[in-house]
């Protein structure tokens, strides 16, 4: 899955520039911030297809325990799904700014000002296992 | 911007500490260091002694050990800071946070995680950092975003910490230390990498040294500067001992003259900037040890804690790999965009830093103990730049303060807040014994009185009558009683035992209540007792 990489460079220059490895002649290593990122691969030789998931890791990852019947079934599934994002991969961004971001909202925050939940006790009620005034949750540390 | 900083580091050592080439033949220097008599980390390290290897002479041979392991290897150290915001509401919901309150009191759909609820992000938190990354000397990304990074942990109910990962909102910064040395007082100049927001629920910047120090003094100096700025800054408390300043720290060594970075191991738990000297020396030592058995391979990548008790570091946990965080951009939080003038205002007005603050204190003259001394606190230089204000000398204003008004609130361990006596009334002191309209001896009584009771200087002595006796016809007179209420004593001095002139000042003064101007008191007595020779 990490095989390909998206680089971002963003240069002192309010102007953002695209470039993928292929073309790295433009690519001044100055100051560059870049990230390479596994789920936002950008694909260097587009047309070919992604690394097929390791089904058995991601269920580890995620916490959750397959039977092996079940990471045969998963795999062709998940796989579909990694194959439609990769459609993506066909889209030239030549001429595109890069942004950090999808959306173009900003100014999204809110004042230090404290305001104390009014419904805890519904908030209590819904945790599966409570014991006053601790929540008690699964073990999940040292698990290897 | 980092490797240069990291080269600039490099070339300074030798400079900065004469001792490095000392080690060889006098391991005695590196005890000098250890006891410094300054009030920063050292200071530290010598109110609180190892409990149990305590003793002068293990230390000794500690350092003995360190001494001979610098000459063969080269020791790396990096730090990464938390510090916990010290914002009214959490991050990204506005439950109060308060550190000590009851479990599960402050809590909302937000920071538990609750399908739908959807994060906010607390302006202020934007304002610390931006304040921190300026103060650090820090170029700021006006563009910066939050990123998950996934993992479990039992206080992490949304299985994702909303992070920043690869935009942090500030990189690129140093940070100048002026390590407790006696010798000289060597400066440095350690880089910082990235600061970053981090961490939900309660707001945390994550500050990531370079991994420019190389001994366990520097790394405790460099975190004892972290808090003096936070403090400074007012962004934290920097209290490490409620956490809300941690350190974790990364000690790898490696044989000198070899290229490769030996295998680094993390050391957490460290509560006090001495723990954070000791566990890296005593990191520093083991893995020597394994190195110079031939056993280097025993040293593996690992989180190691420290123990105070036994004062060692013990396997917490071996990590197999890098952890695997699986980041991306988090969809709930919008891009962080800082305005020019947002910045510019901040910068503007940015208070005056520890390091800005000993550079003007230095520059009054003031010796570097007491430099380190009067800014390592932010109230007592706040104090102390108050008393000067108001038209204190500067070199009589810092005696006082490091002296009795420091034993005093030590004594009775109080804060220079919590104290009676204001700047201007310390002022007024010392302006009033400078004018000679109090002894000193007076003056220090007026002080207790006030730090104890408040009021005014100008009071007490009315109250009291304490105004110093300048007059000469009545010193005279007390004189003359004294001689005449002592004819014995006169007698022997007069026969050659003029170290009685003590006795006949000390006579002088009690029946003067110690308002006598001591200058006039000895010229009178002395012509009196020698008058008849």
């Amino acid at each position: 899955m990490g095989s390909r990489g998206l680089l971002l460079l963003k240069g002192a220059t309010p102007k953002h520039q695209i470039l993928n490895f292929g073309r790295t002649t433009a690519f001044t290593p100055k100051l560059p911030i870049y990230f390479h990122h596994k789920l936002c691969n950008y694909s260097t030789t587009t047309r070919s297809s992604l690394e097929p998931p390791d089904v058995p890791r991601l269920a580890e990852t995620a916490r959750i325990s397959l039977t092996p019947t079940e990471v045969e079934e998963f795999a062709p599934k998940i796989r579909q799904v990694i194959g439609w994002f990769g459609q993506l991969q066909a889209v030239d961004l030549n001429s595109v700014d890069p942004a950090i971001r999808a959306d173009t909202e900003t100014d999204n925050v809110r004042d230090d000002t404290p305001e104390t939940f009014n419904n805890r006790e519904a908030v209590i009620a819904a945790i599966p296992s409570y014991e006053e005034p601790y929540i008690k949750v699964p073990k999940v540390l040292n698990k290897e | 911007m980092a490797s240069m900083l990291f080269r600039t580091i490099q070339t300074h050592p030798f400079l900065l500490y004469p001792t490095t080439l000392l080690r060889r033949n006098n391991a005695v220097l590196y005890c000098t260091l250890k006891s410094a008599h300054t009030q920063t980390a050292a200071q530290e390290e010598q109110q609180k002694p190892p409990q149990i290897k305590g003793s002068p002479q293990t230390r000794q041979a500690k350092t003995k050990t360190l001494d001979k392991i610098s000459k063969d290897y080269e020791t790396i150290i990096g730090i990464e800071t938390h510090v916990q915001l010290s914002t009214l509401t959490k991050a990204f919901c506005s439950c109060p946070y308060n550190y000590g309150t009851q479990p599960n009191t402050s809590i909302c759909p937000i920071c538990m995680g609750l399908p739908g609820a959807l994060p906010v992000l607390n302006s202020k938190v934007i304002e610390f950092a931006v304040k921190l990354g300026l103060a650090l000397n820090c170029k700021l990304s006006l563009n910066s975003k939050f990123d998950r990074k996934q993992y479990f942990y039992p206080d992490l109910p949304k299985g994702y910490q909303i992070s920043q990962f690869d935009i942090p909102i500030a990189t690129g910064g140093y940070l100048d230390v002026d390590l407790p040395v006696e010798f000289g007082g060597g400066h440095r100049r350690f880089g910082v990498t990235r600061v970053d927001l981090n961490r939900a629920g309660v707001p945390l910047l994550e500050i990531v040294s370079e991994p420019d120090m190389r001994t366990g003094l520097e790394a405790a100096e460099y975190a004892a500067e972290l808090q003096r700025l936070v403090r400074y800054l007012g962004v934290s408390n920097g209290n490490m001992q409620e956490g809300s300043l941690r350190c974790d720290v990364n000690v790898s060594i490696r044989p000198v003259g070899q290229l490769k970075f030996g295998t680094k191991v993390e050391i957490k738990n460290l509560n006090s900037f001495s723990s954070i000297n000791r566990a890296i020396d005593f990191e520093i030592a083991r893995q020597a040890l394994l190195h110079s058995q031939g056993e280097d391979d025993q040293i593996v990548q690992e989180t190691r804690l420290w123990e105070e008790g036994s004062q060692k570091t013990v396997t917490m946990r071996k990590k197999e790999g890098l952890a695997d965080y699986r980041y991306f951009p988090e969809p709930d939080i919008p891009e962080v965009i800082l305005m020019k003038e947002y910045v510019d205002s901040i910068q503007s007005s940015l208070p005056e830093l520890p390091e800005m603050k000993r550079r003007r204190y230095e520059k009054m003259g003031l010796s570097m103990q007491d430099v380190l001394f009067l800014a390592n606190d932010i109230n007592v230089a706040q104090f102390f730049d108050a008393t000067i204000a108001n038209g204190a000398d500067v070199k009589l204003a810092a005696n006082w303060i490091m002296g009795d008004i420091a034993a005093y609130m030590k004594n009775e361990k109080l804060t220079i807040n919590d104290i009676e006596l204001t700047p201007e009334e310390l002022a007024e002191l010392i302006a009033s014994i400078k004018s000679a309209t109090i002894s000193g001896k007076i003056g220090k009584e007026i002080l207790f009185e006030l730090m104890a009771k408040g009021g005014t200087v100008n009071g007490i002595i009315k109250e009291k009558n304490l105004v110093q006796i300048v007059d000469p016809s009545e010193i005279e007179k007390m004189v003359d009683k004294v001689l005449s209420e002592n004819p014995k004593q006169l007698e022997q001095y007069r026969g050659g035992k003029t170290k009685l002139q003590g006795f006949f000042a000390g006579q002088v003064m009690k029946i003067s209540k110690g308002k006598a101007n001591p200058g006039l008191l000895n010229k009178i007595l002395l012509e009196k007792l020698n008058a008849k020779c």
